[in-house]
């Protein structure tokens, strides 16, 4: 792999020693580095459409009567929209995004397997954003983001045969950008570099791209019947005409379980890197963390039904609470073996550890949430109440989304040679966190009490409770802006670095900030152990790299 | 650098066959999760209404169905000797081979239209509880086999430009697992649908 030279002719490449501009970001390029930020850039776009219907959702549920909407249709439609952009188009593709930047440097690779199949997974994702939100000109999809028959079938617009057009678009995306990952890292890795000596980011991104193309297909089975249904005259979820609604929410659940693990196993090995780097210690239990991986993604098969305790046959239930149950230990274990990692480490509370070490803490709030709805006792009392609104987001914001923000903290240099503004990130910090716990902890509360889901009006007895929320929401909101203005600035006027500022042992720091458009400058030799922090060795291989790739002279950094 | 060196005709590396072979292995994963889903529409519905089925089956009747998967059967086997003589250094025998493989794709697809029009007539139609599990799976398949027939007439124009020899017939062997693959369906196809 590594002798092979540029060949031309291979689409849009950096150029070399400059950083990537935005103009390129519009173009068909077959590097991954833009690729990756093409992924990444589009996705925060799409967080902050979906962040502002949370904001309107929000600020309709101030009070309990209809404040912002015409009817309880548009409520429907905008939080349907909401959920599906942001499980769709923001945090999915933004893990994508992060594999396709990191996973070739971190295998000291020149590319990804198939560049031409890698851009063309990413162009798929601007037209299924279009026919999500486009839904909107021709009457939006209201049936929440499971569209469960009959509301996705009977009761919703046109606008729902494009939002499962648009599902469609983005599963095959998916399935083929993580054909390109399990060939990329079974592969391509350099010499010396054995599974068990993969950067832990890397063994994440296998276990989900596994799930990825056995998982995804199931929705695209399942959205093809529904599209059928909606245009073709079938009836595959109409039991009045010889179909199944449950039908649906199997196929439904089949995909949607394994994608919350998709969702969150690559920030668990972006957390695994960060956590190590920022507490200078070596990753406490590497290979338990690497199969805690993988087998979260192989048991994340078996528990989809617990979505379902309401609707299944009883007999069906104690069977997938105990697989549901079981699923927590690999979790647990990778939680025991970060705190072992940060445990007598000389910890730097960079913003990217801060965002690290709140996850851990909010994680473990969100799983035990968990534990409560895989019970089944309690979840027939608190299915479909706010409890259960609140532990997705609960895992999703303070687990995916706050694992987002810290790999963002900890790349960035990389991406751009620059590094974000630290008292700008601990402010980013402080409020996301309190935001967070203000806006998520409440609804489970709130839900505990008896307050349905998906409603724009409720008893007024929930009058107080939904306040403290949506106040809290808009903190999460404004915290936001502080990250993109953070960004922005950055960019511009971050301070200069090296390639390797916060001495990181893994391969995409042995190079410069950013890489060259083939990555390296020669084979990159990768460190025997990449979480060797602290030996003799790891101090003479780090101040190497420091001497091969040093910090530019502050000319006109910040 | 990969897909650079399949058009160039020369040889593929190692590394290149490895990453094509597993890439196509891991999307035909992915075709059989998504055609399980509407296999097991069907046979869910076959389980819970036996009597009903079997006397579609009967009116179906088997001639038609089962010549058809002899010439999707065949197909293959052309597909395996347009193989062999690319390895052998005879791209015109490779072109051949292939060619009559698009041929039986095709035929297989006029039959089938052949049948659904049939079906139509006898009032089996996407509004029927038994129509609709019927046509999703086979017209997906159908559709595989259009795009089969597709990909074997590229393959066949790359080989007459002499783009595969003895050894360069990556782009052969990757075109023969969607090929077989499509086969294979079929074969469960045919016995989950028409014969039990």
């Amino acid at each position: 792999m590594a002798t092979i030279t540029a060949t031309p002719g291979l689409g849009t490449r950096s150029a070399e020693g400059a950083a990537i501009r935005a103009a390129d970001l519009l173009r068909w390029s077959l590097d991954h580095k833009i690729i990756g930020l093409q992924y990444m850039v589009s996705s925060l776009f799409f967080f902050i459409v979906g962040g502002t219907m949370a904001m309107l959702i929000r600020w309709e549920l101030l009070t309990p009567a209809l404040d912002l909407m015409a009817d309880g249709t548009q409520y429907n439609a905008l939080m349907t929209i909401h959920g599906s952009v942001m499980i769709f188009l923001w945090i999915i593709p933004m893990m994508a995004g992060f594999g396709n930047y990191l996973v070739p440097l971190m295998l000291g690779a020149k590319d990804m397997a198939f560049p031409w199949l890698n851009a063309f997974a990413f162009w798929l994702i601007p037209p299924a954003g279009v026919l999500m939100i486009g839904g909107w000109l021709v009457g939006p999809p209201e049936a929440g983001w499971t569209a469960y028959p009959p509301l996705s079938t009977l009761f919703s617009p046109d606008g729902q045969t494009m939002w499962a057009m648009s599902l469609h678009l983005l599963g095959v995306s998916s399935i083929l950008g993580a054909i390109n990952f399990v060939v990329t890292i079974r592969n391509m890795r350099p010499e010396g570099m054995t599974l068990w000596k993969m950067p832990l980011f890397v063994w994440a991104v296998l276990a989900t791209a596994i799930i990825q193309v056995l998982a995804t297909p199931f929705l695209t089975g399942g959205l093809t019947l529904l599209i059928l249904d909606r245009t073709a005259g079938t009836s595959f979820f109409d039991p009045g005409s010889g179909g199944d609604v449950l039908l649906w929410q199997n196929v439904f659940w089949f995909y949607s379980h394994p994608a919350v693990y998709i969702m969150i196993l690559p920030g668990f090995g972006m957390v695994s890197e960060v956590l190590s780097v920022h507490a200078r210690k070596p990753v406490f239990g590497y290979r338990a963390i690497g199969l805690s991986s993988m087998s979260i993604a192989l048991v994340g098969f078996t528990v989809w039904a617990h979505h379902m305790f309401t609707s299944l046959q009883p007999a069906l239930r104690i069977p997938f609470m105990i697989t549901s149950m079981i699923i927590a230990v690999p979790t647990g274990i990778k939680i025991f073996s970060w705190l072992g990692t940060i445990w007598g480490g000389k910890i730097r509370f960079t913003s990217a550890m801060l965002f690290a070490l709140g996850f851990i803490t909010l994680f473990v709030f969100g799983g035990i949430g968990g534990i409560f709805l895989a019970a089944v006792p309690i979840d027939i009392h608190l299915h479909d109440t706010y409890f259960v609104v609140g532990h997705f987001h609960f895992v999703l914001f303070g687990g995916s989304v706050f694992l987002i923000f810290s790999g963002i903290y900890h790349w960035f240099p990389k991406v751009t040679g620059r590094r974000m503004n630290e008292r700008l990130g601990q402010l980013h910090f402080v409020t996301t966190y309190i935001g967070t716990f203000f806006t998520f902890v409440p609804q489970h509360i709130a839900g505990a009490l008896g307050l349905p889901r998906r409603v724009a009006m409720y008893d007024p007895q929930f009058t107080n409770i939904n306040t403290v929320i949506s106040l809290a929401a808009f903190l999460l909101g404004i915290s936001s802006l502080f990250f993109i203005y953070n960004i922005l600035r950055s960019l511009s006027h971050g301070e200069r670095v090296g390639g390797n500022p916060w001495r990181a042992l893994t391969l995409e720091w042995a190079t410069t900030s950013p890489p060259p458009p083939w990555n390296f400058r020669g084979d990159p030799v990768p460190f025997d152990d990449p979480y060797g922090y602290g030996s003799d060795e790891s101090v003479a291989y780090l101040d190497a790299v420091e001497r091969r790739f040093p910090a530019p002279e502050e000319s006109d950094g910040a | 650098m990969s897909e650079a060196t399949l058009e160039q005709g020369a040889a593929p590396s190692a590394e290149t066959i490895d990453n094509y072979k597993l890439g196509m292995w891991l999307y035909l994963a992915s075709e059989v999760v998504i055609f399980g889903t509407l296999i097991a529409v069907y046979a869910v519905y076959r389980l819970n209404n036996a009597a009903s089925v079997q006397h579609v089956q009967e009116e179906l009747g088997l001639t038609l169905v089962s010549i058809n998967t002899f010439l999707l059967l065949a197909s293959s086997w052309a597909m395996v000797l347009g193989l062999r003589e690319a390895q052998k250094d005879n791209p015109q025998g490779t072109v051949r081979w292939i060619g009559l493989t698009a041929l039986l794709g095709t035929i297989f697809v006029l039959l089938q239209g052949v049948e659904y029009t049939e079906l139509g007539h006898a009032g089996i139609h996407l509004g029927n509880e038994y129509g609709m599990r019927f046509y999703a799976p086979t017209a997906f398949h159908g559709a595989h086999v259009i795009v089969g027939v597709l990909w074997a007439l590229y393959v066949m124009n790359q080989a007459r430009k002499g783009v595969y020899n003895a050894r360069n017939y990556l782009g052969i062997e990757i075109f023969g697992l969607y090929w077989h693959f499509v086969d294979v369906v079929w074969i469960f196809l045919f016995t989950i649908i028409y014969l039990i």
